[in-house]
């Protein structure tokens, strides 16, 4: 009966979670050498869909077809055996071992009981050149930055002789032009045969890579449509309804400086960052990943230190490497790493937004916990989060979501210096345009935003005026109507090559 | 407190589905109320009132000292401490108070002081200093230890009476422990649940990166942690020294374990960021009542000690699994989903608490020696620890006793642990038995349990070691000052009265150590020519007799002779000693163990001053059964030791 190009074929899935139908007949096939992007606003089901392949999930009621025939993935042993490779936005390498290691990790291959690492390293070699990544199989996954590591995955998965490759949102943490790279190698992976499932919330991706794209909503399929789809209908269907505009930044008026950053220096990481943020702006900070972006935002609130330069807000200098006197100033950092540095996953909502207010709302000792419900119940209201309860687990949030909660646990400090540091990676088109509202109400009311982000679409279309960082130095100002994705990347890259071949000199 | 805030919304739905979701939710109650029904089954006198406080009382120091850890491991942190702090702060308060007449008020506050103190340097090491927790409070165990060791000078000191009080009663029946237990306990659900510092450690625990960045003052805040933690094991000191009216320098030995496993029993995760004070009481109980259902059953002292191991293993299993599916359960049914699921769990739990009803009826029922009929006489005897076969010997000679009496002998192993006798002497008088033989840990530190047990009028024999302060129908002992004067003299005299020599001490603090020093010392008199160079403790230990031994031969390198306070750090010495042994330098052990008297015969080991346990057994419970039937007893039996050398060692059979 089966299309013999057909990979694979999943039919009425349902998936139920506690309190939630996480999928519930969902449609879905692949065939040989595409590349079939699965969209779907965060929450809609796609990580649940892709689980249940790789064997984290069994599905409650559906059928799974590997090759014309219907199994039961019980683990990832039964993937792995089935040809099936997932590569998780959290990468499952160990830093410690060596890019080898971690390609044949379990597999290694063994001479007399010994793991004959001569030719483990060898056919690491040849599975990297495959992927066409410039890395020694002897280096330590450690040293590895992210693209690399993600290389690394590729390979490990090419080295399973995966016929089908499960990407979730590979693209989220890599620069543009190591998206460049990306995409070569899935398109040679696609000619060799294998199929790809390929999740993003870029749609411009979408046309550039895909052949068809399954879109999910609610635990459903809504529909299967080719890649040429224009966005908007794209985005109509993801989200059940048109979204005017995707970047509705709303001026506000300019008021007086309230952060004031001068000369600030952590040697080898930063120099001599100078701006300024003003009350009612958004000042976005644009650069290559590594730019020194986050470091420099850090260093700001305090949770790292620096070797030279002042900090003041409203014209005070606050102290170096001081949380609290930042905070007590009216700056929150709503960090990068949302899982790691944000949330207390295992906690509660109510718990996660009370976190900055805990110690205001502590009288000798006591925490009112009646008070930090009722604004807990307030905000997440607001913010409009989705959730069960304020008694949810932040960990069952979707990402949307869970930085929904980051925000508020600020708004309700009151906080008067935003910092946000990409925040909207990972996140859906309706979510993110329901923080850049926020990023307005926010401005409107006299508070000042620094947002960082690598989406130089968001930073153009969100920022009063865009800093460019390269090399830890600003490389330049631009105003909202100088800022173009080109003006920025020249600036990102310019100042780049510069500094280096300066170095290079310094270095010979 | 998560859990807290989800089991309020949906407890909301009705009482009936409230109990059964509750012990759902908590694998550790079920866990709990199973032990407690299958114990109920096994011994009649499990469930009664007195047995009920006894086992509070029992489970009162492990519990608070778990309650301190439940804060420290919350955080995502560790205290290995709490055993030895909460010895030395015992230690400070009976020796400030009785030994340098403060007062008795200031002194708990000097000793609750120190208990803060240490905890504060624990968290200076870990918040400050970068150490890794587990490495912190591993140092701070040893050097708490060594504290009141140095305080105490390995004595045994008296409690001051007034603070003694809170070992004793209320109104004949609340015990003080039971009271300060569950005072400390709502202190620490408070504290969890309601404050600052409480809320600050799930945070932590949960995330500490995350909790920086939202403003948390993390390292101020671990210092706080585990200054409570401290604070505790302050209190549980003092509570575990009254009980005993005495501060023993080696208390609370490996209780940090305890308290540990209690804490995780409870619920909480080691990773952090769960946990509550409920759950460390109920951890705390499962131990308690464990033991005390192993006592009543009369399981034998080694087997217990494995049945505890699978039962905390299975009733960590339980939570586990629950908690797999778990949160899953109570949201799913919250909204009426996932029926099918929710039963699948229910059966493992079920399932689960089916295997551990099993086990523990299974392994009772295999070990319990046969039933008891109400005509023999049913005897106790409390051995202070098995874990030496010397008293592995004397249990011997009881048991062969009293199969020729035809008595109903239950043994128990208190390894050593002053407090664990006390709760074996009352496990003994809620089970009725009709006599009593107790091999103290300490003579001091039995006091009370032994006069709780003169207050029920069961006769009391004291066997090995004396009973101080507390009436006892007989003594029987071997007479260890005697026997240190016999080892003086037979090494002197070996040594044509002139030469160096050193002394392997054993555990610093017990009676026998004192008793064979002080003899070895008063006999040593009559021979001004015998010089001692050196003593070393090595704990009773072979391996660490050899330990010393060789590091006693590098810094004297001349000695003629060793006098080691028993046969296993002789035996210890020996192995240093290598070819010098028996040739060049001569050693003298004491008990005569099976293993000593090989040495004898070999000729490495010149004699040992041998005690005969089987015969102290014996006679134990020769006079026990009298004592049962209102004969006359002799008050004090003394049982001879010989020194036992190569032409004698023939007669010895062991």
């Amino acid at each position: 009966m089966s299309n013999p190009d057909e990979l694979l074929r999943i039919e009425g899935i349902r998936k139920t979670f506690p309190g939630v139908v996480a999928l519930d007949g969902v449609d879905f096939d692949l065939r040989r050498g595409e590349v079939h992007v699965l969209l779907g606003e965060n929450g809609a089901g796609k990580s649940t869909l892709i689980k249940m392949l790789s064997g984290a999930y069994t599905p409650d009621a559906g059928r799974i077809l590997v090759g014309g025939e219907e199994t039961r993935i019980h683990g990832a042993q039964d993937s792995e055996r089935l040809g099936i490779a997932t590569i998780y936005q959290e990468f499952n390498l160990v830093p410690d071992l060596t890019v080898a290691e971690n390609i044949f990790l379990g597999r290694q291959p063994r001479r007399f009981g010994m793991i004959d690492r001569k030719k483990m390293e060898a056919d690491a070699e040849v599975l990297l050149a495959r992927v066409g990544v410039n890395v020694s199989p002897r280096a330590r996954v450690r040293e590895l930055g992210i693209a690399r590591l993600q290389m690394v995955e590729i390979a490990k998965a090419l080295s399973l002789n995966a016929r089908v490759l499960i990407m979730d949102e590979p693209t989220a943490v890599l620069t543009s032009e190591e998206v460049d790279k990306l995409f070569s190698i899935v398109r040679k992976l696609r000619e060799d045969g294998v199929g790809i499932v390929f999740i993003t919330h870029h749609l411009e991706e979408i046309a550039a890579l895909g052949d068809r794209v399954t879109v999910i909503r609610d635990g459903k399929s809504v529909g299967q449509v080719p890649a040429a789809t224009p966005e908007d209908e794209l985005v109509r269907l993801m989200v059940g309804r048109s979204i005017e505009q995707q970047y509705p930044r709303e001026r506000a008026d300019r008021g007086a400086a309230l952060l004031s950053v001068e000369g600030l220096t952590r040697d080898g990481v930063f120099h001599d960052v100078s701006f300024e943020v003003h009350a009612g702006e958004v000042v976005g900070i644009a650069g290559l990943v590594g730019a020194g972006r986050t470091e420099v935002v850090r260093a700001v609130f305090g949770a790292d230190p620096y070797d030279k330069g002042a900090v003041k807000v409203g014209g005070s200098a606050l102290p170096k490497y001081d949380v609290n006197a930042a905070m007590t100033a009216g700056i929150g950092l709503i960090p990068e790493d949302r899982k790691g540095q944000g949330l207390v996953l295992d906690a509660s909502v109510e718990e996660n937004l009370g976190l900055v207010t805990l110690r205001s709302a502590t009288r000798a000792g006591l925490v009112d916990l009646k008070g930090q419900r009722e604004a807990a119940a307030r905000i997440a209201g607001q913010l409009g989060v989705r959730m069960a309860g304020l008694g949810q687990h932040v960990r069952t949030l979707s990402g949307g979501n869970q930085q929904k909660v980051v925000i508020g646990k600020w708004l309700l400090a009151d906080t008067k210096v935003l910092i946000l540091d990409e925040p909207t990676r990972g996140i859906d088109v309706g979510a993110k345009v329901e923080i850049y509202q926020l990023i307005n109400e926010l401005t409107a009311a006299g508070a000042a935003v620094l947002m960082i982000s690598s989406d130089l679409p968001e930073v153009l279309g969100m920022s009063d005026r865009v800093l460019v960082m390269a090399q830890g130095r600003i490389a330049g100002e631009l105003s909202a109507d100088e800022a173009t994705q080109d003006a920025v990347m020249s600036l990102a890259v310019s100042t780049n090559t510069a500094q280096t071949e300066k170095e290079a000199l310094r270095g010979h | 407190m998560a859990t807290d805030t989800l089991k309020s919304t949906t407890g909301a739905r009705g009482a009936s589905g409230g109990l059964r979701r509750l012990l759902l939710d908590n694998g550790a109650l079920t866990a709990l109320i199973v032990l407690v029904v299958a114990l109920s089954a096994l011994s009649g006198n499990f469930l009664t009132t007195d047995n009920l406080l006894n086992i509070g009382v029992q489970a009162a120091v492990t519990a608070i000292l778990a309650f301190g850890v439940t804060f420290v491991i919350v955080s995502a942190g560790i205290d290995l401490s709490v055993g030895s702090v909460a010895a030395l702060s015992a230690t400070v308060l009976a020796w400030s108070a009785t030994e340098q007449g403060v007062p008795v008020a200031l002194a708990v506050v000097l000793a609750v002081v120190v208990g803060i103190a240490a905890g504060l340097v624990n968290g200076v090491l870990i918040a400050y200093g970068k150490l890794p927790p587990f490495i912190a409070t591993l140092a701070m165990l040893s050097v708490g230890r060594g504290l009141s060791l140095v305080i105490s000078e390995g004595n045994p000191i008296a409690f001051p009476d007034s603070v003694s009080h809170l070992g004793d009663t209320l109104g004949n029946w609340l015990p003080v422990p039971v009271l300060v237990m569950i005072v400390m306990g709502l202190l620490a659900a408070f504290v969890l649940g309601r404050t600052y510092i409480g809320r600050s450690m799930y945070a932590i625990g949960g995330n500490e990166e995350a909790a920086r960045l939202s403003g948390l003052r993390v390292s101020r805040q671990k210092l706080a942690i585990y200054a409570f933690s401290g604070l505790f094991a302050a209190v549980a000191g003092i509570v575990l020294a009254s009980r005993l009216s005495s501060a023993q320098p080696q208390a609370a030995n490996g209780y940090e374990l305890d308290a540990i496993a209690a804490v995780v029993i409870g619920g909480a995760s080691l990773a952090g960021g769960t946990g509550k004070a409920s759950g460390t009481l109920i951890g705390a109980l499962i131990l308690a009542v464990l033991r005390n259902g192993l006592n009543l059953l009369n399981v034998s002292a080694f087997w217990q000690q494995v049945v505890i191991g699978v039962v905390i293993a299975l009733a960590v299993l339980l939570d586990t699994v629950r908690r797999k599916a778990g949160a899953t359960t109570t949201a799913a049914s919250g909204l009426g989903l996932g029926g099918a699921g929710g039963k699948g769990r229910q059966a493992a739990t079920y399932g689960l608490a089916a295997v551990v009803t099993v086990a523990v009826i299974g392994a009772t029922s295999l070990l319990h020696n046969g039933g008891s009929s109400s005509t023999t006489p049913r005897v106790g005897l409390a051995i202070s620890t098995l874990n030496n076969p010397f008293y592995v010997s004397l249990r011997a000679g009881a048991q062969a006793e009293a199969k020729k009496l035809g008595v109903d002998l239950t043994v128990t192993d208190a390894q050593n642990d002053a407090s664990q006798q006390a709760n074996q002497l009352q496990n003994f008088t809620s089970s009725g038995l009709d006599v009593i033989i107790v091999n103290a840990v300490d003579s001091d530190a039995v006091t009370p349990a032994a006069k709780a047990v003169n207050k029920t009028g069961t006769p009391l024999i004291a066997v090995d070691r004396s009973v101080n302060n507390a009436d006892s129908a007989s003594f029987v002992a071997s007479d260890n000052v005697t026997g240190g004067k016999l080892a003086a003299k037979a090494l002197a005299e070996k040594l044509g009265g002139s030469g160096r020599i050193v002394i392997l001490q054993g555990q610093a603090g017990t009676s026998a150590s004192r008793e064979r020093g002080a003899g070895f010392a008063e006999g040593l008199k009559a021979y001004p020519g015998i010089k001692v160079v050196a003593e070393q403790p090595a704990d009773w230990d072979r391996t660490k007799g050899l330990d010393a031994m060789t590091n006693l031969m590098q810094a004297h390198p001349d000695i003629d002779g060793v006098f080691a306070e028993n046969d296993e750090m002789a035996l210890g010495a020996l192995k240093a000693l290598g070819s010098k042994a028996g040739t060049s330098v001569q050693v003298i052990g004491f008990d005569g163990t099976a293993d000593g008297l090989k040495a004898v015969e070999a000729g490495t080991l010149y004699a040992s001053v041998a005690q005969q346990p089987t015969e102290l057994g014996r006679i134990a419970v020769q006079n026990a059964v009298k004592a049962a039937a209102d004969d006359k007893v002799a008050k004090s039996v003394m049982v001879p030791v010989k020194v036992v050398t190569k032409e004698n060692v023939a007669g010895f059979g062991g």
